[in-house]
């Protein structure tokens, strides 16, 4: 368990636009030797759209974990809305959405039933659960299959489900852990509509993927994260111009006219080279950040 | 063949490795084997299982002592001296039970002689063969030599030849009932149908010593079979709401493997609201199930469940409450739904069978009587057969719903402690 003993709990600060949501310092999460997160230490402010990026293990979803109140930190600082996700987990729970990887619906049950029970858990009754019911549907498409069973929907279906359940009681601050894993195209597409209308509204995300244009669609910063640790965040702007001082160097011949003889002279000196004509690619940046080497999960 | 055989061989391959289907395929039979064995062996073994059996002694006279002794030398019967025998059988404390009334020896061989009264519980039709088995060489040893005497004295004094008073004739008497007896000691140690001998001549010597018998509940044969159809009901009901709670268990798996589980626990509702929500499901769901099988049973087999409904449902309360508990724990112990799938079936098979879901406890030796009531299932069945076939009201059941509840407790708090380590957020 976290000492957070001597770090006061605070309520909720007012909302505003430069007010930390997020606000995370020298995090530690440990499983026995391990250690999940190591030292990370991150801000989110209101109405931001930020996205996690990094390979399997790099610590995203134990991040997640710990800001959702689902695991405790071993130590460091964490708050959200200015609370602390141990000790204020019930006040902190009703003001957060999180959007699972996995699709975590009752099969059995309709997506209207399924949108009622999830309303209900957090105090929704009458009129006010019967318009977020329908405006989820809307949100998600499925008012035509609003009573059939979700077991009888497709995948990418489930998935709208999943996201919109999350929505139903209008958090201010929505987790999202990889919503499009597996999805076609125009259900991606459609994932991502949702979620810019959800940051145009201006709701505090935090989104986890593997799915580099899907960042750099969607968040307006980037935190790339690895073995627990943060390696670099920032715009996709500001990640490109930093790509020098973590290795990504680009040489640019003044005289375009003679590049290939650039080229040729650095070819036979045996200097391997790439020659791009645009800025280095997100994926770049994460790759050169990461490494190349094959990252399994077990 | 050979692709067959190839399919065979994964097949056996992924049945080694189940280790779960092995235990239910392996050992589940070879438990289920020895339960059976012992409990069957010792339902005929009388050094294994001594029947109870009251003896109510108004009379305590010399003659009535001399009968209570030869009972409690019988290696049939474990004897108790009680008062209320009548009540006390119809209670359901014993399968039977002797009346010796007040002037039993004053009357004896007289011609307004009173009688012995057996009261019988006909529900328990195997210990009334015990019991008769042991009382009527208790009743020849005690008294044969004086009734035959005074049935020849009767037969003689017919015949105008009085025998009191003749010394001569009283020898003669003596004499012919030493001869009986050496004759029927010879029968009994030659083997030649002594045990088919001696059951009929324990069905026609009962009148012979005026014994009378009354069955406090129910009467006969169709008394007996309404009190098999009880305890087969109750029996089954326990049973399956047993596999039927530890099935709605199995859905708290079911939600952490779904990833509903978690969604929950990012829910404001706090971590035992879960957990509550859940016992509160598991519990309507068996209240369900056994009022479908017992309104069955009334329906079909003319089970009594109207005779004293309160009770019946303060002893099911009970029941389910104990049942969730338990299905609740098994769903917490185990780390997956196979592996509480296997558990719970050995478990629930194992207690149904030693806690008397199958066959009567009472058929069974003591030993196992005592094993069994380590089970829930034996103290639901004790209530059940105390409401359906004695009569018992609450007062009558309140040892078992106390058990029952205990049962509940322990294991609700066990699975409770085990929810908050194995499940609770924030840690």
């Amino acid at each position: 368990m976290a000492d957070m003993s001597s770090v006061p709990s605070s309520p909720p600060p007012d909302s505003g636009r430069s007010t930390p949501v997020v606000e995370i310092r020298d995090l530690v999460r440990s499983f026995g030797e391990h250690r999940a997160v190591d030292g990370l230490s991150l801000e989110v402010r209101e109405g931001e759209s930020v996205g996690l990026l990094g390979p399997n293990g790099a610590g995203k979803t134990t991040t997640l974990r710990v800001l959702s109140t689902v695991c405790a930190p071993t130590s460091g600082l964490v708050r959200v809305f200015g609370m602390d996700p141990v000790r204020d987990a019930r006040a902190i729970r009703a003001r957060i959405g999180v959007v699972p990887q996995e699709v975590a619906l009752y099969d059995a049950l309709t997506a209207r039933e399924n949108l009622a029970f999830f309303g209900r858990l957090y105090g929704i009754r009458g009129g006010e659960l019967r318009a977020r019911i329908d405006r989820a549907l809307e949100q998600s498409s499925l008012q035509d299959r609003a009573d059939a069973r979700v077991s009888t929907y497709s995948g990418g279906m489930k998935r709208r489900l999943n996201i919109v359940a999350a929505l139903m009681h209008a958090p201010r601050l929505l987790f999202l852990d990889e919503p499009t894993v597996g999805l076609d195209p125009q259900s991606r597409n459609h994932v991502f509509e949702l979620v810019e209308r959800l940051i145009a509204s201006g709701t505090t995300l935090l989104y986890t993927t593997h799915q580099l244009g899907e960042v750099e669609r969607l968040c307006q910063r980037i935190v790339i994260l690895d073995h627990g640790r943060m390696l670099a965040q920032g715009t996709l702007a500001e990640l490109a111009r930093g790509a020098a001082r973590v290795g990504v160097r680009s040489l640019r011949v003044e005289a375009s006219s003679r590049i290939d003889e650039a080229a040729l002279l650095l070819r036979a000196r045996g200097v391997p080279f790439v020659m791009e004509d645009a800025a280095p690619s997100l994926e770049d940046i994460f790759l050169t950040l990461t490494g190349r080497a094959l990252r399994d999960e077990g | 063949m050979r692709d067959a055989w190839i399919l065979a061989r994964k097949d056996l391959a992924l049945f080694l490795r189940d280790r779960t289907g092995l235990l239910l395929s392996l050992a589940l039979p070879i438990f289920l084997a020895t339960i059976f064995g012992f409990a069957m062996a010792g339902m005929g073994d009388s050094s294994q299982r001594r029947v109870k059996f009251l003896v109510e002694d108004l009379d305590q006279s010399d003659v009535s002592a001399a009968l209570v002794a030869e009972l409690e030398a019988s290696t049939s019967l474990r004897v108790e001296r009680v008062q209320d025998s009548r009540r006390k059988v119809a209670d359901g404390d014993a399968a039977s039970a002797l009346l010796i009334p007040h002037g039993f020896a004053a009357d004896f061989g007289t011609d307004h002689a009173v009688s012995l009264k057996l009261y019988r519980d006909p529900g328990q039709i195997v210990e009334q063969q015990v019991v008769m088995g042991s009382l009527v060489p208790a009743l020849a040893r005690a008294f044969g030599a004086s009734m035959s005497r005074e049935l020849v004295r009767r037969g003689l004094a017919a015949f105008d030849f009085p025998v009191r008073g003749r010394p001569q004739a009283e020898r003669v008497l003596e004499d012919a009932w030493a001869s009986i007896r050496t004759l029927a000691a010879e029968h009994s140690t030659a083997g030649d149908g002594a045990s088919s001998a001696r059951f009929d001549f324990s069905k026609a010597v009962p009148a012979f010593f005026g014994l009378e018998s009354e069955d406090v509940i129910g009467s006969g044969k169709a008394a007996h079979r309404s009190a098999m159809q009880s305890h087969a009901v109750s029996g089954t009901a326990v049973m399956m709401l047993l596999f039927g709670l530890a099935a709605c268990g199995a859905t708290l798996l079911q939600e952490r493997d779904d990833g509903t589980l978690q969604r929950l626990q990012l829910s404001p509702a706090s971590g035992v609201s879960i957990l509550l929500g859940k016992m509160i499901y598991t519990g309507i769901a068996g209240i369900m199930q056994l009022v479908v099988l017992f309104s069955y049973g009334a329906l079909v087999f003319d089970i009594p469940v109207l005779r004293d409904p309160i009770a019946l449902a303060v002893h099911s309360l009970a029941v389910v409450c104990a049942a969730t508990g338990l299905g609740l724990l098994l769903a917490i112990v185990c780390r997956t739904r196979k592996q509480l799938e296997g558990l719970s079936t050995l478990v629930i098979l194992v207690m149904s069978a030693l806690g008397g879901s199958w066959f009567p406890l009472i058929a069974t030796p003591d030993w196992f009587q005592k094993l069994g009531h380590f089970t829930l299932n034996a103290w639901a069945m004790d209530g059940y057969q105390a409401i359906l076939w004695y009569g018992k009201g609450v007062a009558g059941i309140w040892i078992p719903v106390v058990v029952l509840m205990g049962i509940g407790a322990v294991t609700i708090v066990i699975a409770v402690a085990g929810w908050r380590r194995r499940f609770e957020v924030g840690t």
